[in-house]
C-alpha cells in the first residue's frame, strides 16, 4: 500500500457524497427497476415480434410480405400515410399561424378543439366518420350515389388517419413559433417582403426542426393507426386493409409467422422514427418546444 | 461558534476553485468573503455549510474536526442566493420547515413549533405573512423569510451566500441593517459572501479578500481601506 | 364596458388564408364527424340511449373499461415518475437508450403492441408460461388488459414530469438538506410536491388514452362478456351489427368520459398554475 492511499483526500473517501444525492443502494435499485420495467413492458414484446416472425427462418418471413395481398396492405399504408401527414403538416402551420401571428376572440377555445382528437378514443372517431359518410346517411347516401364512397374507401381511411394524428404537427409548432415571437416577420414586411416571402425565408428557416419533429410523430401514428381504420375501412382484402388491418387478419387466422413478419416491418419503421427523433431532439433541442429539451 | 478553516484546497476536475487556504474565525464575528466572481468565496462557503467537500485540509468547529460531518449534521444556517424557498409551501411552513424534519425524539411540539415560528416572523418584522406562499412575497420579504428559516433550527452559525445580491439599492440598504440588527441580537458567528466592496466594509466586522482561489487580505475594513496589502486589493478596493 | 373585437387589426398577413385553411379543416375532420355523433345521439332519443347503455353487458363493459384505465395509469403515475427521475438524474451506461425506449409504445402500432404481448404472455408465451407455472393467468384475463394499458400509457407520466425535474433548482435540495432533513425526507417533503402537478397531468393523459384504447387490448384481452370486453369493442360490435343508434349511445358515453377527463386536466393544470405560480 502507498503513502497515496493511506492519506486519501476527504473528496474520494468512499463515505462521500452530495448532499443532493441518493444512498447508493437506493440508487441501484431504483436503477434496477426502471431498466427491469422498461424490459418486460417494453424490449420483451419488441424482442417477442422479431422472434416470432423468424419462427420459421428468413424465407419464410420474406416470402410472407411478398405474398400479393400483403404487397396490397403495403402500398395502401404508404399511400394513406402519403396523403395524410402532408394534409396535417399544411393544417398545422396554418392553425400555428393564425394562432400565433394574430390576436382574436375564442383562441383557447379553438386550440381546445384542435387537442379533441387526442381524447377521443379511436373507435368513435370511426364511428363519428362512418356516422357522417356511412351509406346509411343522407350525405354518405348522395356521395355513393355519385360513385364516391367514403366509407369502406380510401377517404374514410384518410379522414381516419387525419382524425387520429390531427394536432400533431400543430403542438409542436404553436409553442416554437410563441417562443420566437412576431419580430422578425415584422422586420420583413417592413423591408418590403411579401407575406408568402417572408413566411418561406424568415418563419419556415426557423420552424423547420419543429416541423419535422412533428411530422415524424405524426408519420408514426398514421402508419400504425388501428382502431379508428378498423371502423371505417370495412377490412377489404386486397383493397381497404392496411397494415395494421392485415396484421389483425392474418393473426386471427393463425398465420402467425406472416403476421409477426408485418409487425415487423412495423416495428422496424417505428424504430426508424424513434432514432430520427433522438438524433432531433440530440442535434436541434434549441428549435423545440422547451419540453421536448432533456 | 469558533470556525477554523486548516489548508483547504477544492479543484473541480482540472479546475482550481481554492487553492490551500487557512482562515480562523473567532466566536460570534461578522465577516465578510469578499473577492470578483471565481474567487472561490462561494466555494469557500459551502465547504463551511457541508455542501461541498474539500479535496484537502480540514474544517475546525470550536476545535473539533467537523471536515467529514454531514450537512444535515451540521446545523448551519443556510441562506441561498435564490433564497431556494418551497413554492409549495406557505411562509409558515417553509420556516417550520428543519424542525419538521427532526427525528420524532427531537422533534418540538405542533405549539411549539407555532411559538417558534411566530417569534421569528415578528423578528424579521413580518408577523402578518404567514399564511402567503413564497411567489406572492416581494424580493426583500423572500430575503427574510429564508433567514428566518436558517435561524428557526437554532443554527451553530449563520451562512449567507449573496444575500442581497438580488435586491434593489433601497431594499438593499434595509436589509444591511436588518442582518446586523439579527446578528448582534443571536450573537452568531456569520459569514456572508458579496462581490460589492460597499457592502463588506460596511456591514463586516472582518473582510476577508479573495482573489483566483486564494486570500489576499484578512482584515477589518478600516484597515483593508487604509493598508490594502496586495496590488489586487488596492484595485478592487479603489474601484 | 366595450367588447374587445373578435379579431385585432394585424399587419400579419396570411389571416384569411390560415383561417380558411384551420376552420375547413377542422370542420371537415373534428366538428363535422363528431357532430354527426351528436345528430344521431339525438334522434336515437335519450329513452333509447338509456335502454342501450342499461344492459348488464354494456355498464359491465364500461365499468372494466374505466376501472382497468385508472388502475393502469395509477401503475403509470408511480413508475413514470420513478423512471423520470432515473433518466434525468442519474448516469449509467445505456440510460439513452432506455430514455429512447421510453418513447416506443408511442412509436409502436397498437396492433403490433397488442400481438406482441398476446405471444409474450400467453400461457405458451416465454414469460406467460413462467407466470402460469406460478398459477397466474395473465392474457385473456383482466391482467392482460391492464398490462396492455400500462403499455400504451408508459410514455406520458414520464415525458411530462422530466422537464420539471431537470429544472428544480439545485440550491432548493441544498436548502432542505442545511435544514436538517434527510434526503428521503426530502425527497417526500419537497421534491415530489413539486412534480405533483405534471405527474397529474400525465396520469390523465395516460388514463384518458387508456380509456379508448382499443388495438392493444382487443388481441390479449380474450373479449368475453361481462368479464374481459372493454366498451371500444362493444361499440365495433354495434357497427357490425348495423345497429348505428347503439353505437353512438355507447360512442356519446365514452365521448362524454373522454370530456370530464380533460376538464379534470384543465382544472389541475390551473389549481397548479395559481398554487405555486407555474405549471
Amino acid at each position: 500500500m502507498s503513502d497515496a492511499t493511506l492519506h486519501r483526500p476527504a473528496a474520494t473517501r468512499p463515505s462521500f457524497r452530495r448532499p443532493t444525492d441518493e444512498a447508493p443502494a437506493l440508487r441501484a435499485a431504483l436503477i434496477l427497476v426502471a431498466v427491469g420495467g422498461l424490459a418486460l413492458l417494453v424490449a420483451a414484446p419488441l424482442a417477442a415480434v422479431f422472434a416470432e416472425a423468424l419462427a420459421q427462418g428468413w424465407a419464410a418471413s420474406i416470402a410472407s410480405l411478398g405474398n400479393p395481398d400483403a404487397r396490397s396492405a403495403i402500398r395502401l399504408t404508404l399511400l394513406i400515410t402519403g396523403i395524410a401527414v402532408p394534409l396535417n403538416a399544411a393544417f398545422g402551420i396554418a392553425a400555428a399561424w393564425l394562432i400565433t401571428k394574430f390576436d382574436f376572440r375564442g383562441k383557447a377555445f379553438l386550440i381546445t378543439l384542435i387537442d379533441l382528437p387526442f381524447s377521443v378514443s379511436p373507435v368513435v372517431a370511426g364511428l363519428c366518420i362512418v356516422l357522417l359518410f356511412g351509406a346509411n346517411s343522407a350525405l354518405g347516401g348522395w356521395l355513393v350515389a355519385h360513385g364516391l364512397p367514403v366509407v369502406f374507401a380510401i377517404p374514410g381511411i384518410v379522414l381516419a388517419t387525419v382524425f387520429v394524428t390531427f394536432p400533431f404537427v400543430a403542438r409542436e409548432l404553436i409553442p416554437v413559433m410563441i417562443e420566437q415571437g412576431r419580430a422578425e416577420e415584422e422586420a420583413a414586411l417592413t423591408l418590403g417582403a411579401s407575406g408568402w416571402r417572408t413566411f418561406r425565408t424568415v418563419t419556415l428557416p426557423n420552424i423547420r426542426w419543429a416541423l419535422l419533429y412533428g411530422t415524424l410523430l405524426c408519420t408514426a401514428r398514421a402508419m400504425g393507426e388501428f382502431g379508428a381504420v378498423a371502423v371505417v375501412s370495412g377490412k377489404i382484402r386486397g383493397q381497404t386493409a392496411t397494415m395494421p388491418i392485415t396484421i389483425e387478419m392474418l393473426y386471427n387466422e393463425y398465420l402467425s409467422v406472416a403476421a409477426f413478419s408485418m409487425a415487423a416491418l412495423l416495428c422496424g419503421l417505428a424504430l426508424i422514427t424513434l432514432t430520427l427523433k433522438t438524433v432531433l431532439e440530440l442535434r436541434h433541442a434549441d428549435s423545440l418546444s422547451a419540453n421536448r429539451r432533456h | 461558534m469558533h470556525i477554523e478553516i486548516d489548508e483547504i484546497a477544492k479543484a473541480f476536475g482540472t479546475t482550481t476553485a481554492l487553492h490551500p487556504v487557512s482562515l480562523s474565525i473567532p466566536q460570534g464575528a461578522l465577516v465578510a468573503l469578499l473577492g470578483p466572481s471565481g474567487s472561490g468565496k462561494t466555494t469557500l462557503l459551502r465547504i463551511l455549510g457541508g455542501l461541498e467537500f474539500p479535496t484537502s485540509g480540514r474544517v475546525l468547529f470550536d476545535g473539533q474536526d467537523a471536515t467529514g460531518m454531514t450537512v444535515q449534521d451540521r446545523r448551519a444556517g443556510f441562506v441561498f442566493q435564490s433564497y431556494a424557498l418551497f413554492r409549495h409551501m406557505t411562509v409558515f411552513d417553509n420556516i417550520a420547515y428543519g424542525l419538521r424534519a427532526r427525528p420524532r425524539a427531537s422533534r418540538p411540539t405542533k405549539a411549539e413549533i407555532t411559538r417558534r415560528v411566530t417569534r421569528l416572523l415578528d423578528l424579521i418584522q413580518l408577523p402578518q405573512i404567514a399564511a402567503r406562499y413564497p411567489t406572492q412575497l416581494s424580493g426583500g420579504q423572500r430575503q427574510r423569510v429564508a433567514l428566518a428559516r436558517a435561524l428557526a433550527i437554532e443554527p451553530r452559525m449563520l451562512l449567507l451566500d449573496e444575500p442581497f445580491g438580488a435586491l434593489d439599492a433601497k431594499v438593499r440598504k434595509e436589509l444591511r441593517q436588518g442582518l446586523r440588527d439579527i446578528h448582534d441580537e443571536t450573537g452568531l458567528t456569520t459569514v456572508f459572501v458579496t462581490h460589492d466592496q460597499d457592502e463588506a466594509m460596511a456591514l463586516a466586522d472582518l473582510v476577508v479578500v479573495m482573489s483566483m482561489g486564494r486570500i489576499e487580505q484578512v482584515g477589518r475594513p478600516a484597515d483593508i481601506r487604509n493598508r490594502p496589502a496586495t496590488g489586487f486589493v488596492r484595485d478592487f478596493i479603489g474601484a | 364596458m366595450m367588447r374587445a373585437p373578435l379579431i385585432q387589426r394585424s399587419a400579419m398577413p396570411g389571416l384569411g388564408l390560415s383561417a380558411g385553411i384551420t376552420l375547413s379543416m377542422l370542420s371537415l375532420v373534428v366538428l363535422l364527424p363528431v357532430g354527426a355523433l351528436l345528430w344521431q345521439g339525438a334522434e336515437f332519443g335519450a329513452a333509447n340511449i338509456w335502454d342501450t347503455l342499461n344492459r348488464d353487458r354494456v355498464w359491465a363493459a364500461l365499468w372494466l373499461s374505466f376501472r382497468l384505465s385508472f388502475l393502469a395509469a395509477m401503475f403509470n403515475l408511480v413508475f413514470g415518475v420513478l423512471l423520470a427521475w432515473v433518466l434525468v438524474r442519474y448516469s449509467f451506461p445505456g440510460r439513452r437508450l432506455l430514455d429512447a425506449a421510453v418513447d416506443l409504445p408511442f412509436a409502436l402500432p397498437t396492433a403490433v403492441a397488442g400481438i406482441a404481448l398476446t405471444a409474450l404472455y400467453a400461457p405458451n408465451g416465454v414469460l406467460g408460461s413462467l407466470a402460469a407455472d406460478a398459477g397466474w393467468k395473465i392474457a385473456y384475463t383482466q391482467w392482460g388488459i391492464f398490462l396492455a394499458l400500462v403499455f400504451v400509457g408508459l410514455p406520458f407520466v414520464t415525458r411530462t414530469v422530466q422537464p420539471v425535474i431537470d429544472e428544480i433548482d439545485a440550491e432548493i435540495e441544498e436548502a432542505s438538506a442545511s435544514l436538517g432533513a434527510s434526503r428521503l425526507y426530502t425527497l417526500r417533503n419537497v421534491i415530489l410536491p413539486m412534480l405533483a402537478p405534471a405527474a397529474l397531468t400525465g396520469f390523465a393523459l395516460a388514463l384518458a388514452r387508456a380509456v379508448g384504447e382499443y388495438g392493444s387490448v382487443i388481441f390479449i384481452a380474450g373479449n368475453i362478456p361481462l368479464r374481459t370486453e372493454i366498451a371500444p369493442l362493444l361499440i365495433v360490435i354495434q357497427l357490425e351489427e348495423y345497429n348505428y343508434g347503439g353505437a353512438a349511445a355507447i360512442g356519446l358515453a365514452m365521448l362524454l368520459i373522454s370530456f370530464l377527463m380533460l376538464l379534470v386536466i384543465n382544472l389541475i393544470q390551473i389549481w397548479s398554475r395559481r398554487r405555486i405560480g407555474h405549471v
